[in-house]
């Protein structure tokens, strides 16, 4: 359509530099200072990183509940899809706002709610006392339960949205035809469901896993500084150690982490598809 | 061919990046002929008609129109009308808007627009739609709210690209009538891209037909059709049987060589359409592997020492049952001499 | 059948999960006590009226409403000559300027926030209300550039020859043809820009300072420190105010058509 190479490039172009500048060049700069000390390419920063049993036990939460967030959400989210997907369509249209709707309101203000809920005289504890199963509150806020709580809350519906679309289109007769096969719904879903919206599950576990990994809200309000995560520890490193070669190390993790993930998951729906 | 050439394409090579889409193109055409472009797709007609639209730049070679030199005129200033496929209409305008739209660009105001965008609307049959959205319009009526668009322009030329290709049928004949009404009312010079060969051959004074970025064979829709070339455009007309010759004799595409009777003519190959395969007498035999009934005649596929053959015969003779042996003709007289093969 | 009642019983118990917390924020934005609790201890407006009388709430809303429109707008500005080029214009070049532009999306905010602190905002000595205006409009050129893109790609270019046939320039069949065609996908990619940017909170962590922080970050900083409902109603009034622009903007334009 273009056939002036130049008017192309002279309506890209500033936009290309601008995310050049202020972003593409930035972080890498910011990734090289990981594996620089005293001028000197080496790996000693994240050698050093590791050693601290601090940053290892952040290292491994931040892998587990990403994980867990995402394995949870995929349970949850089928059932929820599978029960959107079969309403009527107008029902179907209001349930799938519903699910979006949290999604458009700020993340600070939903983590927030959580406060109210699993603090000391939040819901969840007045409700224990209540009933006698405990006399004193018991701590949930500041624990890796209510930064999974909250996680789950704030990702679920990516998954939910993902797996919609995918069960979407899942062939009409698919589940009746193995039904009438004789399948049991375990069946149906290991055989039927998951091969055919695994791309679906593969695009929710990316934004679920991620997401849940690069969270940095979650894990301040609902996890303070006894629940450190990776990006939290990060934040902690620049404002209170003014240490930048580690946060430049915490980064470098991330966004490999986030890389790995994608090609992961992309690698294990495409793999699973060929046979 | 006529020395009244109004659009001449001197040399024209066009290209699309490292691809030649296009090599040295000569084509003459006159004012007000209605000229078609055959041939499959990738045979570069539609890149020489985007070329003469001025919407890709040749790599080398001269357009001329009207004695000027509009090799480098920019698209916008060469006033030459496209109908394009997908008709292009602009889905946020009225009818009457779309066909204002180019005559407003040339400073058209008041009741001179209104008068000029009524008379395009008048000669398509659709006055009555003026103030209707363009995407609520059916196939056929957005096509000539895109005719009458190009039209009220007064265009040099106008182009065509595949115009009856997505409508069916019926209109299809409707919108064949209808475009050879406006251009010999108008008088303008048409040129429609297509490939299908029925259409070209209905619709059109005279037929280029192209081959891999080359003009292949050009006449009148009876030339083409009675005395196709080569092979290749005999293939493209619906000659079904096409053979080479080689000293003498009919080669097939196993490598037989066959004899036939009668002297033949001085050509490289000879095509046979199905009804010119005579049935039921002659020195060949051959088995019936398919039949259908196609109304007034038979169609049937024979397997022979020539490989497969397509005759055709009339429905009220009685018809060769399947897998029956019978004998047939490929008369010398009846086939088109070839002057190219492959 | 078992089955009849699982899927509405999930239903309802998924929608009480992801929903339910918004409610209990609402209520307790009402409470007329002085700590945030629920059920909440009478009922008052007073928190709720405290949220317009906080002055630094007022500076930062306001610091937030700026970066929320210029930066959607400058994202807009250069994403919509860049998606357009893109579309026309098929080239390995093409995909290198779309990894570009998209290239904020995938990295975490907290390392966009701090790299461009340290790489681009100090060493050329921004403010600091111009270096979160840069981050927000990075921000949201990804998704500026993919909405575009999607509406342009519904948009078939021979409209755009069409147009040029008739007599037009280039530009001339750009804002004649094209953009009126693409209203809608660059109001739905304004909306999504702008929530976006507006409830952003890891790229202006750093970012912010003395004087100049964003909503969301100045909320995080007044809970650390006073614990009453007033930012409990600050976010339920953000909520329904995000809540009303994607309704209207569904309402009007269809807006998930394009997200």
């Amino acid at each position: 359509m273009f056939q002036n190479r130049a008017e192309a490039l002279a309506l890209a172009l500033p936009a290309a530099i601008f995310a050049a500048l202020v972003f593409i060049v930035p972080v890498l700069l910011l990734l090289s200072e990981g594996f620089k000390v005293a001028e000197q390419w080496t790996l000693s920063a994240f050698v050093d990183f590791f050693s601290q049993p601090l940053n290892r036990t952040v290292f491994l939460r931040t892998l587990k509940l990403g994980a867990m967030v995402t394995l949870v959400a995929a349970v949850i989210g089928y059932a929820t899809a599978y029960a959107i997907v079969s309403l009527p369509a107008g029902a179907k249209g209001r349930m799938i706002g519903l699910v979006v709707l949290p999604l458009m309101i700020s993340p600070v203000a939903r983590t927030y709610a959580w406060i109210v809920i699993l603090g000391r005289t939040g819901i969840v504890n007045q409700a224990l006392m209540a009933i006698g199963l405990t006399d004193e509150p018991i701590r949930i806020l500041f624990t890796e339960t209510a930064v999974f709580i909250g996680l789950l809350q704030l990702f679920l519906p990516l998954m939910v949205i993902s797996l919609i679309s995918a069960l979407e289109n899942l062939p009409r007769d698919a589940v009746p035809a193995a039904r009438v096969l004789g399948a049991n719904w375990f069946q149906v879903f290991w055989k039927v469901i998951l091969p055919l919206t695994r791309e679906g599950l593969v695009v929710g576990g990316t934004l679920v896993f991620t997401g849940s990994m690069t969270a940095y809200i979650t894990p301040a309000i609902l996890g303070g500084s006894k629940v450190l995560m990776l990006e939290t520890l990060l934040y902690q490193q620049v404002t209170v150690a003014n240490n930048f070669v580690s946060a430049s190390v915490i980064a470098f993790i991330l966004i490999i982490m986030s890389v790995a993930a994608n090609i992961l998951l992309k690698r294990i729906a495409t793999a699973r598809n060929r046979t | 061919m006529s020395d009244a050439s109004y659009l001449f394409l001197d040399k024209l090579s066009l290209a699309y990046g490292k691809t030649i889409a296009v090599k040295d193109l000569d084509l003459n055409i006159c004012k007000g002929e209605l000229l078609a472009l055959l041939g499959p797709s990738g045979c570069g007609k539609t890149t020489t008609m985007r070329a003469i639209a001025g919407l890709m730049t040749p790599s080398s070679g001269r357009i001329i129109l009207d004695g000027a030199d509009i090799t480098r005129v920019p698209a916008n200033r060469r006033n030459i009308g496209l109908v394009f496929q997908s008709y292009a209409l602009f889905p946020h305008l009225t009818v009457f808007e779309n066909v204002a739209f180019g005559l407003k660009l040339h400073g058209l105001r008041g009741e001179e627009l209104t008068r000029r965008v009524e008379d395009g609307l008048e000669t398509v049959g659709l006055a009555a739609f003026a103030n209707r959205k363009t995407p609520e319009l059916s196939g056929g009526q957005q096509q000539r709210v895109a005719l009458a668009r190009s039209m009220v322009m007064q265009p040099k030329v106008l182009m065509l690209d595949e115009p009856l290709s997505n409508l069916d049928a019926r209109l299809r004949l409707e919108m064949r009538t209808e475009l050879q009404r406006v251009q010999k009312e108008s008088g303008v010079t048409m040129i429609f891209v297509t490939h299908d060969q029925v259409e070209a051959l209905a619709l059109a004074d005279r037929i280029v037909v192209m081959r891999d970025g080359a003009i292949e064979q050009i006449g009148t829709p009876e030339e083409i059709y009675n005395s196709p070339v080569s092979s290749f455009v005999a293939d493209f007309v619906g000659f079904e049987n096409v053979f080479a010759i080689s000293d003498g004799r009919l080669s097939t595409k196993d490598g037989a060589d066959i004899a036939l009777a009668g002297t033949l003519p001085k050509a490289k190959g000879l095509a046979w359409r199905p009804r010119a395969i005579e049935l039921g007498t002659g020195p060949f035999t051959g088995v019936v592997r398919g039949v259908s009934f196609a109304g007034g005649t038979r169609e049937y596929v024979l397997e022979s020492r020539f490989g497969s053959i397509k005759a055709e015969a009339d429905a009220k003779l009685p018809g060769y049952p399947l897998n029956s042996e019978l004998a047939f003709d490929m008369p010398v007289a009846a086939a088109a001499p070839l002057q190219r093969f492959g | 059948m078992t089955q009849r009642l699982f899927a509405p019983l999930t239903l309802l118990l998924v929608m009480i999960f992801l929903i339910g917390p918004f409610f209990i924020i609402v209520a307790a934005s009402f409470s007329a006590g002085e700590t945030l609790a629920f059920p909440p201890e009478g009922f008052s407006l007073k928190w709720i009226s405290k949220v317009f009388i906080v002055e630094s709430f007022r500076q930062s809303f306001a610091v937030s409403m700026f970066l929320a429109i210029g930066g959607t707008l400058s994202a807009l500005l250069l994403g919509i000559p860049a998606s357009y080029a893109m579309s026309r214009y098929k080239l390995p070049l093409s995909e290198t300027v779309r990894f570009m532009v998209s290239a904020p999306i995938i990295v975490p905010g907290i390392i966009v926030g701090l790299a461009l602190l340290r790489y681009f905002v100090i060493p050329i000595g921004l403010s600091i209300t111009l270096a979160l205006f840069v981050a927000h409009t990075a921000l949201v050129l990804p998704y500026a550039v993919r909405v575009v893109s999607a509406s342009l790609a519904n948009l078939r270019s021979d409209m755009e020859e069409a147009a040029v046939l008739l007599g037009s320039s280039r530009l001339g069949a750009f804002f004649r043809v094209v953009l009126p065609n693409i209203r809608g996908g660059i109001l739905a990619a304004f909306i999504l820009g702008f929530v976006t940017s507006f409830n952003q909170v890891p790229v202006s962590l750093f970012l912010s300072g003395p004087g100049v922080r964003t909503l969301p970050i100045d909320m995080l900083g007044y809970m650390e420190i006073v614990f009453d409902p007033s930012v409990a109603a600050l976010s339920s009034l953000l909520a329904f105010l995000s809540i009303g622009i994607v309704f209207a903007a569904e309402r009007f334009l269809g807006f998930s058509r394009y997200v």
